[in-house]
């Protein structure tokens, strides 16, 4: 219940746009079309709620019926942690729709911008600026 | 606005670290006549005690540029750098214009932790813990931690190379001055150069501007790197009710980087696992 009313909090205080300089701990982002979003919908396959970065892998309904394995990489513990996501926001199973940063190189992933839970509610995984 | 979002970040648990109140010794009598011989239990006391007399920084404290972002300033004036590293520096600046997205130069990918004062501005919180003699801080990024002693010994005059070197601190009143010398050279002293000299050397004077924002202004020096002193200044906001988490590099890290700083990234997993 708490975690539910400080991620709709959350929402409230951060509703707008992005921050443009990536914050991430680590690494470059060149490799993602940073501020470019893109969606797709799947199902859970896996949420690793691991450091450096979060991941969530979904199985996405590709041609054919062939089914494709889609990767995301997300913040981490750290930062998500302290804006009420946790282990347990998604598990395997959950249809959920993705907005992410696309890999430039085409492969089937990126970096996570935010989730759609089965519920509909859509919970932010990068720093915003309010206006 | 930002006062209600600093307030959600404040609104689960009150919990308070108690650096100026939390480190008293109980003894049965502070003038140590009950302690033994050398007096020792009386001085340990007074040490303690003395630790009240510091301002409070106690909790956990946030980079500014994340926690309040609309409040930060522009970035800082460029460095003026060696013709080597002026080279470097300018390659760099040409990546990130060609290649949008931030391009690191450094191996922090690889999950090789950043040195100093690189590790002072990653993106997770720090804390600071006082004991006699001594100014801790713990850093959540890559967990490392800072051993910043205060009791008067000088700087060795060659200190072993390591990440973080070798820290001395003084207090000027209600601020810290922090100097630092002994740090590897194959660190990253600033984003976008790769590498210094042995002589590099960091003075950090850290203080407080308002009751929870902290400021630091970092100075680094090196003759091989910069043509003058470079200062750049970073603050900190306070969350009394966060803790530090456990941050281990390579328990999941899909990232990494090559000998040119071209960024990686492991896609490879077999579904269902």
């Amino acid at each position: 219940m708490k975690v539910q009313n400080l991620i709709r909090a959350s929402l409230v205080c951060l509703a707008v746009s992005l921050i443009g300089a990536p914050v991430i701990a680590h690494h470059s982002t060149a490799m993602f079309e940073w501020g470019k979003e893109k969606s797709v919908s799947g199902t859970v396959d896996k949420w690793e709620w691991t450091q450096p970065h979060t991941f969530v892998w979904i199985n996405v309904p590709g041609r054919g019926g062939k089914v494709e394995q889609w990767g995301f990489e997300g913040m981490s513990p750290s930062w998500l942690g302290r804006r009420g996501w946790s282990l347990k926001t998604l598990a395997k199973g959950d249809k959920v729709k993705v907005d992410y940063y696309a890999l430039r190189d085409g492969r089937n992933g990126g970096f996570f911008v935010r989730v759609i839970l089965p519920d509909g509610r859509a919970i932010e995984a990068l720093p915003q600026r309010s206006q | 606005m930002k006062r209600l979002c600093i307030s959600v970040a404040l609104a689960a648990a009150a919990m308070t670290l108690g650096a100026s109140s939390g480190c008293g010794r109980t003894s049965p009598d502070s003038s140590g006549r009950n302690g033994t011989a050398s007096g020792a239990p009386a001085a340990q006391e007074n040490a303690y005690a003395a630790l009240a007399k510091l301002p409070d920084w106690s909790g956990v404290w946030e980079p500014a540029r994340l926690a309040r972002p609309n409040a930060e300033e522009g970035p800082p004036a460029p460095p003026k750098l060696t013709p080597e590293y002026a080279a470097q520096y300018a390659a760099y600046q040409e990546k990130n214009r060609t290649t949008p997205g931030i391009n690191f130069v450094s191996n922090v990918a690889n999950c090789i932790p950043s040195g100093l004062p690189g590790s002072m501005l990653q993106p997770y919180p720090i804390e600071f813990l006082f004991t006699p003699g001594r100014v801790t801080i713990n850093i959540e990024t890559y967990s490392l931690v800072r051993r910043i002693y205060t009791d008067g010994s000088p700087l060795p005059e060659e200190p072993d190379p390591s990440y973080q070197g070798t820290s001395i601190g003084r207090w000027e009143g209600d601020t810290l001055v922090v100097e630092t010398l002994g740090i590897l050279p194959e660190t990253s002293p600033l984003a976008g150069i790769n590498g210094h000299s042995d002589q590099l050397r960091i003075t950090e004077r850290i203080r407080l501007v308002e009751p929870d924002l902290l400021e630091i202004a970092t100075t680094r020096e090196d003759p091989a790197v910069f043509l003058e002193p470079y200062t750049t200044i970073a603050r900190y906001q306070r969350h009394r009710d966060w803790k530090i988490m456990e941050y281990v590099c390579a328990q999941n890290n899909r990232d990494s980087v090559d000998e040119h700083g071209n960024p990686g990234f492991d896609l490879e997993r077999t579904p269902g696992e």
